[in-house]
């Protein structure tokens, strides 16, 4: 590990007693001097959801961080692999239950790995457009949950004021505010009509300056400085070595992009910057998000552009994976065969794939294998989130307490992700 | 690549008294902003055609459900949430569900239902609120699930429209 901490060193007294004597005790220390086993979480509001760390504590600083996760723990892979593939898409909702489209677009993105299904040009500009509000979703919940621990309550409803605008394009959209399912396999169910593209259009309007009010209570405010600056330090050789990824990663100074580095679904095309940090701070990662989601908002905004020109279906026409439109089902015989065949026996070639998608929180991953037949043989997925939680022990050693919360939001992970 | 930048607060920044009334400046603001509070209960969100609300089946103008009970959506509902026992009936269309219920708690509104259905026979209603004193009050049956076409019309026009796809290869 490198050397990044500085803090104190540790004074541990050790309390020694051999039978037959009075040790001499320290009354002002209730403790003696033995180390406190502190159990934060499973139920503690800044854990974001059901994550236990033992923290050993000599005094006020940390000795030794013991995260212990799986309470969240629903088996989604072994639920993949007895539901069928197209059974899982709402499951993949409810992952990391922040971006459900996100989550969506990385699942069907590994199937059509797998099927070798092009999707059509208008359903990526669609994906694009979608993964970039997910990703405006995801990160407004951190400023927002990061913002309560450290005590900015304010900032808890200015991001979700946001973050109700944009359920309420995805609800204009899908007909849910969460847990959309919306893509299908070979696209997305349905078009973004004018309605919606009118909805997004003023949202991405309005996003900047709700942002730049954000930005204006908290990048300067001295106590969100003090509590985030020189906090958690991650070197790049660290954050490499833990294989983190996503903004954890690029806070600390490497510049790995998945939408850069693998594109996929067309992001080849859109003009955007990566943030990356120079420290590896919490105050460094909470840079990298703010200006991500300007950069998402511009990708979005380019993708709404495109939508004018790129037209055409949002699904592949193709029917072994895709069901046929409701109107030829009625009237021709072959059309409810591939119906019947399409919803209960639905089969991707057999072999493996894996694809990795850049989700707000970094390398979100699925890895399917299938021999062929209507359930996957295995299905696995790669949570970014297990990665940051593994790095905790090794930030939060010799830290004050206090740092643990900047520590633990500043990582964002999403429990339904990391326990799956 | 972007570099973002970091900047050590300056002295004005580090003292309490400027900045406690820039960072009220804002809050205060808000003072004079419409409020976006909704008073829910009373003021229920609006729903459209496009609300994937709990599923319903479609009582044709004949009277009789359009189902056929062939399962289609039995085995595409993902929560397991539809159990249907299916019989002969006399109608020409010979098949008719004897039992058809969801289960409304294990139901997660997915609309696979309504994809899969062959038969235009359910559909997804824009009815929401589901409260009861009692788990099976809440399996709903066939009674509780029916409603007249036109109440759905709006969604089965919306689901069509969704449905215009591939018509270049039509001929
Ligand atoms: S909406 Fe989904 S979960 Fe509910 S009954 Fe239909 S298929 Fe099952
Ligand atoms: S898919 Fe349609 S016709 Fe078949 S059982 Fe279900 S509701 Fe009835």
């Amino acid at each position: 590990m490198s050397g990044a901490q500085s803090g104190p060193t540790l004074t541990r007294q050790v309390f020694e007693y051999t039978p037959g004597t009075r040790p001499e005790l320290d009354h002002d220390d209730p403790l003696h001097g033995e180390l406190l086993k502190l159990n934060m979480g499973p139920q503690h509001p800044a854990t974001h959801g059901v994550l236990r760390l033992g923290v050993t504590l000599d005094g006020e600083r940390i000795v030794d961080v013991d995260p212990d996760v799986g309470f969240l723990h629903r088996g989604k892979e072994k639920s993949c692999e007895s539901l069928g593939w197209h059974k899982f898409f709402p499951h993949t909702d409810r992952l990391d239950y922040v971006q459900p489209l996100m989550n969506n677009i990385g699942y069907a993105l590994a199937l059509e790995k797998l099927g070798g299904i092009e999707v059509p040009p208008r359903a990526k500009v669609v994906r694009v457009l979608l993964m970039e509000l997910s990703r405006i979703m995801a990160h407004l919940i951190y400023i927002g949950t990061l913002g309560i621990d450290l005590g900015a309550v304010t900032i808890f409803f200015y991001s979700f004021r946001q973050r109700e605008e944009l359920y309420k394009v995805v609800d204009a959209y899908t007909g849910h505010r969460m847990n959309n399912t919306y893509v299908r396999i070979g696209g997305v169910y349905a078009d973004v009509d004018e309605k919606v593209a009118a909805m997004i259009e003023k949202f991405l309007a309005d996003f900047p300056a709700a942002l730049d009010e954000i930005d204006a209570m908290l990048t300067r405010n001295r106590i969100w400085y003090d509590r985030n600056r020189g906090i958690g330090v991650i070197s790049k050789e660290d954050a490499v070595a833990m294989s983190l990824t996503g903004p954890t990663l690029r806070g600390s100074g490497v510049n790995w992009d998945l939408r850069r580095a693998q594109p996929y679904s067309g992001y080849e095309e859109y003009d955007f910057d990566v943030p990356v940090g120079s420290v590896g701070d919490c105050y460094d990662r909470y840079l990298v998000r703010m200006t991500e989601m300007r950069e998402a908002a511009k990708i979005a905004k380019q993708a709404l552009d495109k939508l004018k020109t790129v037209k055409g279906d949002v699904l592949i026409e193709d029917r072994r994976y895709v069901l046929p439109p409701k109107d030829l089902v009625h009237s021709s015989m072959e059309e409810l065969i591939f119906q019947f065949k399409v919803v209960t026996d639905m089969r991707l070639p057999r072999g493996e794939a894996y694809h990795g998608i850049e989700s707000s929180k970094g390398e979100l991953g699925f890895l399917v294998a299938s021999d062929g037949t209507s359930k996957p043989l295995r299905c696995h997925i790669r949570a970014p989130g297990l990665m940051n939680i593994q790095a905790l022990p090794m930030l939060a050693k010799g830290r004050l307490f206090s740092d643990m919360v900047s520590l633990i939001g500043s990582m964002d992970f999403v429990m339904g992700e990391v326990d799956r | 690549m972007v570099i973002v930048q970091r900047k050590e607060l300056t002295l004005a920044e580090r003292l309490y008294l400027p900045e406690i009334f820039r960072g009220l400046s804002i809050t205060f603001r808000k003072f004079f902003e419409k409020p976006i509070t909704r008073q829910y209960p009373e003021e229920p969100l609006p729903t459209d055609e496009v609300t994937r609300g709990q599923p319903r089946l479609v009582v044709k103008d004949d009277g009789n459900i359009a189902c056929v009970s062939c399962g289609m959506c039995e085995i595409a509902c993902p929560a397991y949430a539809i159990t249907i026992d299916g019989g002969e009936t006399d109608r020409q269309i010979e098949r008719e569900p004897k039992r058809f219920e969801i289960d409304m708690l294990r139901c997660i509104l997915c609309g696979f239902c309504e994809e899969a259905c062959p038969k235009d026979a359910i559909f997804m209603s824009n009815e929401l609120e589901l409260a009861d004193y009692t788990r099976r009050g809440l399996i709903y049956d066939m009674e509780k699930l029916k409603r007249p076409k036109s109440a759905l019309q709006p969604r089965i026009d919306y689901v069509y429209k969704i449905n215009k796809r591939w018509r270049r290869t039509q001929a």
